[in-house]
């Protein structure tokens, strides 16, 4: 473990461009899709936790499954609709960012969903019921709703964005682990162990250990200074 | 105004039998009765906040203070300004209520007697025709209670509002009622001016009551 720290440190410190090159990529795939999963996942959740409607609970479930959807399974289905043979092979996105982010946005964002829904549930009825007895209108008892539930949506990044930068299966099916291209931090890890270079892979698993610290920390500074 | 007759079942079983009543503006009623005898039903349901088994018409403007008021993660004065948007007149509530000092405080930090009070003053924002007020003052003490009952009086005067004031203490409603409403096991046994109903009750279940809170 020593010599891993200190490969890791002397990884970052000889700022190598094919390590920078893979930070870079996992920054971008993660951040966009964690994004882009909040942006759609967020009032998805507000609506399914605040409105009542028939087919409301058929719904919680089917985003429960999603939830727990295998990354592999996910990159499967992309793969079969990107790939060579499938119906969608003229976008040419295989093997490509684009095509990473989007099979991360598919299974993230039942995650910030799921999040918003559970949290939004709880605090329903009470607002509806303050709410209802000062003769609010249900416009704005909704942004009401929403303003609710700031710091939960930080939660949910957080949620989002872990899982999107420890996320392997998909990418890799998708992405191909391309070296320059599409290499994140993850599936250079599994190409280092492949080729026996562990110290290596321990060294990168390091450097995704501390930028998700990183993140996490200035997330929660930034939502303990907005709940002043 | 009339109060419309409904029930409400839960799994087949009724909950509350309510044969409707006719209330005159100006005046408070006490709901008093043992737990589970349906009086936070009836008020929730009179406020349109729980379906009845049937579609009932309820009076135009109902006011509503449920049992656990929400408190909005904003001011106490932001929140009081949710229910009308007169600055002054939230002001004078907040003194009335003795919050003035809460007024820049987090809503949702304050103490239950507290956000019971800002949760008042934000119902009161604003006139209505029929004001449910359900157990206002159980979570404060003996000083603020009298300030959110001289409060009600005033409120139920100035704006000519009718108010039902679901309550547990026998002493509150026997402060600030006019009339009274027994609840026992889900159905009004008894009803009337609070002098005859607290004093003189003609139901064996409203004296037994009585009885045993210590008339």
């Amino acid at each position: 473990m020593g010599s891993a720290l200190q490969k890791a440190i002397d990884l970052i410190l000889s700022a190598d461009a094919e390590l920078i090159n893979i930070l870079c990529v996992t920054a971008r795939m993660s951040i966009q899709s964690s994004l882009i999963a909040l942006l759609l996942g967020v009032p998805l959740g507000i609506w399914l936790g605040a409105c009542k409607f028939p087919g409301r609970n058929a719904l919680v479930v089917l985003n429960r499954t999603l939830m727990g959807m295998p990354p592999v399974v996910c990159g499967l289905l992309f793969y079969m609709l990107f790939s060579g043979v499938g119906p969608l092979r003229h976008m040419k996105l295989l093997f490509t960012v684009k095509i990473m982010v989007m099979a991360q946005v598919v299974l993230i964002t039942p995650i910030v969903v799921g999040n918003m829904e559970t949290y939004v549930a709880g605090i329903a009825p009470a607002i509806r019921e303050t709410a209802k007895g000062l003769g609010l209108g249900g416009c704005k008892t909704f942004l009401l709703m929403c303003g609710e539930c700031v710091y939960q949506i930080f939660s949910a990044y957080l949620l989002a964005f872990a899982r999107s930068i420890a996320e392997v299966g998909a990418v890799s099916m998708v992405g191909g682990a391309i070296a320059w291209k599409t290499n994140v931090m993850t599936t250079a890890i599994m190409q280092y162990t492949n080729r026996g270079s562990f110290s290596l892979g321990i060294a990168l698993g390091m450097i995704l250990l501390a930028v998700s610290l990183l993140v996490n920390i200035v997330i929660s500074l930034l939502q303990r200074r907005l709940s002043r | 105004m009339k109060l419309p007759a409904f029930i409400k079942t839960y799994d087949g079983v009724a909950v509350l039998d309510f044969p409707g009543m006719e209330i005159e503006p100006g005046k408070i009623y006490a709901v008093i009765g043992a737990n589970g005898s349906g009086k936070s039903t009836f008020a929730k349901i009179l406020s349109g906040v729980l379906p009845a088994d049937r579609k009932v018409q309820l009076p135009q403007s109902v006011g509503y203070l449920p049992q656990k008021p929400y408190a909005f993660r904003m001011s106490t004065k932001k929140n009081i300004l949710l229910g009308g948007s007169e600055e002054a007149k939230a002001n004078e509530l907040m003194w009335a209520l003795q919050i003035s000092h809460l007024e820049k405080k987090r809503a949702d930090r304050l103490s239950g007697g507290e956000t019971a009070r800002m949760a008042i003053a934000r119902l009161m924002m604003k006139a209505f025709d029929l004001v449910i007020l359900d157990e206002p003052t159980a979570a404060m003490d003996i000083e603020t209670t009298a300030a959110a009952e001289s409060l009600i009086l005033d409120y139920t005067g100035a704006t000519g509002c009718a108010t039902i004031l679901v309550t547990h203490s026998l002493q509150q409603a026997r402060r600030v009622a006019d009339e009274a409403l027994f609840f026992y096991k889900g159905k009004l046994m008894e009803s009337g001016a609070k002098e005859r109903l607290l004093y003189h009750p003609t139901q064996p279940e409203t004296k037994r009551f009585l009885e045993f809170y210590g008339q």
